[in-house]
Formats: structure tokens, C-alpha cells, sequence
């Protein structure tokens, strides 16, 4: 209310942090690097030649894609803590998820703990 | 009291627009979390039933539509890129470019849902449809096998998936070395379908952000201190993108060599 209005110091016309404005070729170079890495990962795969670490080689480089789009273009770059906490957590959950599931569904039919 | 000069932006709760933009980036950034947790139950579960049956997975796998799956992930990661020029484009107050790059976004994620929606059909008149339609398209086959004669030409890369996987039956039990069970390969239907449709209405979702930051845009109420709104759908749309470079490799490269 009014109370609350009190003492606050709000700036006039405050620009947009200048700084923070993305490259074009900055951005550009990102997508090549992303797009690159997609054809690779599908020739990689339609080739039939990595045989058993198909899926591992194919989850790294969808990971590394997801990183440049994270750091980059979702301007995770600007090393804003909350926000890396918050997109960590969520990564941690998952783990955990993942941990706990497969724990029991992989130790099945093999005498348990 | 505030000050005369207040910027029209600036909400009365926030010190500054440096401080509402960081909050409204926090807010999307938490919603996109539950959106990775969502995501994530139904890559758990995929991944339990891949490692519990990966021939089944194998197969089903290479015979989707890859060229599909390749253009629909050109198309995603081209509209990540027109998004970030958009957000630049709002932070330098360019209303035409800023426009013009949403609506390059919207046009990159509807032919992302034509192409969708034609594999769909497609996978439709192949009967790659879990239950029933899977069924009956695989009992076909198998009697058809069972008439079939020595002489009958292998038709190699042409065959349909019932009848290559009929002939690799041909002669073997449930459960033998070797048998890839049609019933695990409907499971590998369902989560394609589900995890695909589910994305997809992801899309649909952000292209309707997208045509609102259009409308907003065009009203004049994106202004420079107002980029954040653009900032924030384009979060959102690229953990879209982000979710579509894991699930194409799981699903589409998962048999990558094996057919033919």
C-alpha cells in the first residue's frame, strides 16, 4: 500500500543492461556448433558403427547441444546464482530420479539386498 | 510515492526493471524445472524398458521416419536461433525486426508440426500404431509367412516392418534367442506417441506465446525496458528445442543401422 511505496528509488527510463546485448556472431556461431553437432550425432548413429556406446556417445553429444543452448542463447552466461541453482536442481532431481529407479529395476531377480 | 518519471514497465512492487526482469526470468526458469522433472518420469521410464528390451527398441526404432526427425531438428534449432535475434532485437527497441523474427519462429515451429503431423499419418497407414491396429497388421504378416514360399524374393529395404519382422520370427518361440516379441515393440510405440505428442503440444503451447508476443509487439507494448518478455518465452521455447535433442536420438537413432 502506501507504506510500501515509501523509500523506494525507482529509476527513471531505466535502460536494458547494454552489456547483456547478444553478438550477432556470437549467437550465429552457436547455432552452427549446435547444428553441426545434430548431423554428426545422426551420422554417427545411421552409420551402425559405434555399435553398444551408441547411446551413451548419442546422450553426450545431445548434452553438450543442450549446454551451448543453456549457457548461451538461455544467457545462462550471465552467472545469475539463482538461476543456475534453480536449472541445477532440477538436473539433480532427475539424477536421483534416475539413481533410484534404476536401483531397484536393474538389482531385480538377483536375490535383493 | 513514486516518482513522476516512473517508467510505465516498472511494476510498484520491483526497485528497478533490472530487479522485475531478474525475477521474471527466475519465475520462467522455475516453471522450466518442473518441466524437466515432468519430462524426465517419462525418460526414466523409457529407459528402463529400452535396457530391459533393446532389440524390441532396436527395431521399432529404424523404421521411423529419420529424414522426418532430421528436418523437424534443423527447423527446431534454426527457430532457437531467430528467437535469440528476437530478444536482441527487443533490447535495441527494433519493433519491425523484432516481428519479423518472431513470426520466422512461428513459421520454423508450425513446419515442425506439419512434418509432425505428416509422419503421424504416415505412421498411421504403416500401422505403427500400438493395440489393435499393430495386431492385426502383424497377424497379417505371419500368415502371410507361413504361406510363403521359398522362391518368394527378399524385397530388401522395400519390405514392410510386419513382414521383416515375420520372417525374422519364422521358426522361433516366445522367448527364444533371437525373437524380437511384437508386444515390446508396441511398448516402444507408446512411448514414441506419447513422448512425441506430449512435446508437440509443448510446440503448439509456444507458438502461442510466440503469436501473443507478435500481437504485443505489433500493439507497441514492447518497448526496450519491456524485453524480458520476450526474454522469457524464448526460455521456454528453448528448453522445447532442448527436450527435442534429447528425445530424437532416443527415439529415432536408437536402431540406427540396423534396418536393411
Amino acid at each position: 500500500m502506501g507504506s510500501h511505496d515509501h523509500g523506494h528509488n525507482h529509476s527513471v527510463d531505466d535502460p536494458p543492461t547494454l552489456h547483456d546485448i547478444d553478438k550477432p556472431g556470437g549467437v550465429f556461431l552457436v547455432y552452427v556448433v549446435v547444428l553441426v553437432l545434430a548431423l554428426v550425432n545422426i551420422g554417427l548413429s545411421a552409420s551402425g558403427g559405434l555399435g553398444v556406446i551408441a547411446l551413451p556417445v548419442q546422450l553426450a553429444i545431445a548434452s553438450v547441444q543442450a549446454l551451448f543452448v543453456a549457457w548461451f542463447w538461455m544467457h545462462m552466461r550471465r552467472k545469475d546464482k539463482v538461476v543456475s541453482l534453480t536449472a541445477v536442481t532440477s538436473l539433480f532431481f532427475v539424477f536421483i530420479f534416475y539413481v533410484l529407479v534404476l536401483g531397484d529395476v536393474l538389482t531385480r531377480h538377483r536375490g535383493g539386498l | 510515492m513514486v516518482s513522476a518519471s516512473h517508467s510505465s514497465v516498472l511494476k510498484h512492487h520491483f526497485d528497478n526493471l533490472e530487479q522485475q526482469h531478474s525475477a521474471e526470468r527466475l519465475g520462467m526458469w522455475m516453471f522450466l524445472a518442473t518441466e524437466v522433472l515432468f519430462f524426465s518420469g517419462l525418460f526414466v521410464a523409457y529407459t528402463v524398458y529400452r535396457w530391459l528390451y533393446p532389440n524390441e527398441f532396436g527395431f521399432a526404432s529404424s523404421h521411423l521416419i529419420l529424414w522426418i526427425a532430421t528436418v523437424n531438428t534443423v527447423l527446431l534449432i534454426t527457430s532457437s536461433l531467430t528467437m535469440t535475434f528476437a530478444i536482441r532485437a527487443a533490447q535495441l527497441g527494433q519493433k519491425t525486426a523484432l516481428i519479423r523474427y518472431l513470426l520466422i519462429t512461428a513459421a520454423l515451429g508450425s513446419g515442425f508440426m506439419i512434418l509432425k503431423g505428416f509422419e503421424y499419418y504416415t505412421d498411421v497407414e504403416e500401422r505403427l500404431v500400438p493395440g489393435e491396429i499393430f495386431r492385426t497388421e502383424y497377424a497379417k504378416a505371419v500368415e502371410h509367412q507361413k504361406h510363403a514360399s521359398a522362391s518368394d524374393t527378399d524385397h530388401g529395404d522395400l519390405q514392410h516392418w510386419s513382414a521383416e519382422l515375420a520372417k525374422h520370427n519364422a521358426g522361433k518361440e516366445i522367448g527364444q534367442e533371437g525373437y524380437i516379441d511384437p508386444h515390446k515393440i508396441q511398448l516402444f510405440l507408446m512411448f514414441y506417441w506419447i513422448m512425441t505428442g506430449i512435446h508437440g503440444i509443448h510446440i503448439l503451447a509456444g507458438l502461442g506465446c510466440i503469436f501473443w508476443l507478435v500481437q504485443q509487439a505489433a500493439c507497441n507494448k514492447i518497448p526496450r525496458e519491456n524485453y524480458s518478455t520476450v526474454e522469457v518465452v524464448s526460455l521456454y521455447w528453448h528448453l522445447v528445442d532442448m527436450i527435442w535433442l534429447f528425445l530424437m536420438p532416443i527415439l529415432y537413432l536408437a536402431g540406427a543401422g540396423m534396418k536393411g
